[in-house]
């Protein structure tokens, strides 16, 4: 499958779960997991920066109108599309990453630098998106516990995605 | 200029990146009136269609809890029928809008026409959040059904929320769970609301943080509370009618020894996470009352 086509679905299928299962869902007030913001981490390692931005952009102004959250989501998701390529050149070995797969993944990062990678993106994520919503720093601790807390059911989202679509080659 | 040009191709990225977060935050912050975006809310055609296949399927799910609801309702309904009282003091039917009431004795004279002046239309509830600081409940009637912004909402047991924005076929409703901090007027969407047993007036705000619960300010510190008052609307703001539940009070407390108004913990009427159906009303009075307020608040300056 061609590098564009499988983005394509990914897109798709992340933007239907993220409204149609985890929006549906409540665990507590604290905790809102976000999994459709894995769309940009990972897209392949050469797109230009400007198209990058432009797509989570994208991304995140389709789920706004999903969820009446308006420019919310898109600022949360243009901010760590900003922020990506920088993320990225911190971790990558020199010479960079391999260029036999052209995507971030376990398997053309290694485990660690993969981690890494997804929670720092995740966490910034939300702290943008958390931040933009709540929209007030009266509470600082109620801010606090409901970031960690969503990252940290996002990230286990992360952790079943990529077993269930591991691919070793 | 060549200078000028070489720094923007240098920094196009961070410049992209400003240009679309400024769009970002135009967006968020035209939030506040949007009725403009309408067609980037979930009431567009699109997100619409979807919701509402989603909810075909996800419906069955709830159809027993739907259908205890509406039995409690129609329960409570049957019993304020005048025929489930011993003395029927009317003989009244809607016809053109208006009410006739006629005497009691065997001269059935009409005693007084009176107009109708709230409308309620059923409406199902295709889309609903409780989670976020803002939540919107998307419902399946739109202009088409004659839904029109800031109409009341209420559910089976108590209110719900106000329209905000309508498409043809769809609306989004403002739920109740609309966080504010209650601490300066003005900027905060609050329900209007007094108490049943002694009807001192306050407002009902959300915090924020569960659901079901509630909070009620500006009662004043003379009124007698007990656990378990009902919240009534107040009628006051034209877009609900009065004695309406809005909650039940949990629990009560002065905030410090000198403040003059109690603050308020109550539970919801309404159980907002399987909400199913509920019923817009139109108040068909509501232009004349708000045209006489404006002109006289004009008046008044």
């Amino acid at each position: 499958m061609s590098v564009l086509l499988k983005n394509i679905i990914r897109f798709v299928l992340l933007i239907l779960f993220q409204v149609l299962v985890l929006d549906q869902i409540l665990i507590h007030q604290l905790v809102n997991p976000y999994l459709y913001m894995l769309f940009i981490l990972l897209l392949p390692f050469n797109l230009p920066r400007p198209a990058l931005q432009l797509l989570g952009f994208l991304l995140g102004i389709t789920l706004d109108m999903f969820s009446d959250t308006m420019g919310i989501h898109a600022a949360a998701c243009v901010f760590i599309a900003y922020l990506r390529p920088f993320v990225l050149n911190i971790l990558s070995p020199q010479g960079g990453f391999e260029v036999t797969q052209r995507t971030p993944s376990v398997t053309s990062m290694g485990l660690s630098q993969f981690a890494i990678y997804v929670s720092v993106l995740v966490l910034l994520h939300n702290i943008a998106y958390f931040c933009l919503s709540v929209f007030s720093f009266a509470d600082p601790l109620y801010l606090l516990m409901k970031i960690l807390l969503s990252t940290a059911a996002s990230l286990v989202l992360v952790l079943i995605y990529e077993l269930l679509f591991f691919s070793r080659k | 200029m060549r200078n000028l040009i070489i720094f923007l191709r240098r920094y196009f990225n961070f410049f992209l990146f400003l240009l679309l977060e400024v769009i970002c935050f135009v967006f968020v912050f035209r939030n506040n009136n949007f009725q403009r975006t309408v067609y980037l809310n979930s009431s567009n055609g699109l997100s619409g269609k979807l919701y509402s296949r989603y909810n075909d399927v996800q419906y069955y799910f709830h159809l027993k809890a739907t259908n205890d609801s509406l039995v409690k309702e129609n329960l409570r309904l049957h019993s304020e029928l005048a025929t489930s009282f011993d003395v029927r003091d009317t003989t009244s039917f809607v016809k053109f809008d208006t009410l006739r009431k006629y005497s009691n004795d065997t001269t059935r004279k009409l005693l007084s026409t009176e107009v109708r002046k709230f409308l309620y239309r059923e409406a199902k509830v295709i889309n609903n959040s409780v989670n976020r600081e803002i939540n919107t409940i998307t419902i399946r009637r739109g202009s088409k059904d004659g839904i029109r912004p800031n109409m009341g909402v209420i559910g089976p047991n108590g209110v719900v929320g106000v329209v905000r924005s309508v498409s043809e076929n769809y609306a989004v409703v403002i739920s109740m769970l609309y966080k504010s901090s209650g601490a300066s007027a003005g900027s905060n969407f609050g329900f209007s609301a007094k108490l049943r047993s002694s009807g001192e007036i306050g407002t009902v705000y959300w915090n924020g943080r569960n659901a079901a619960i509630g909070q009620m300010r500006d009662v004043p510190r003379s009124a007698k509370l007990h656990k378990g008052d009902t919240v009534i609307t107040s009628g006051f703001s034209a877009v609900f009618p009065e004695n309406l539940a809005i909650g039940y009070i949990d629990t009560f407390y002065l905030s410090d020894k000198s403040s003059t108004s109690y603050d308020i913990r109550l539970k919801f009427a309404t159980n907002f996470y399987n909400l199913q159906y509920v019923y817009v009303i139109e108040n068909l009075l509501r232009d004349e009352q708000t045209r006489l307020e404006d002109s006289t608040r004009n008046l008044l300056k």
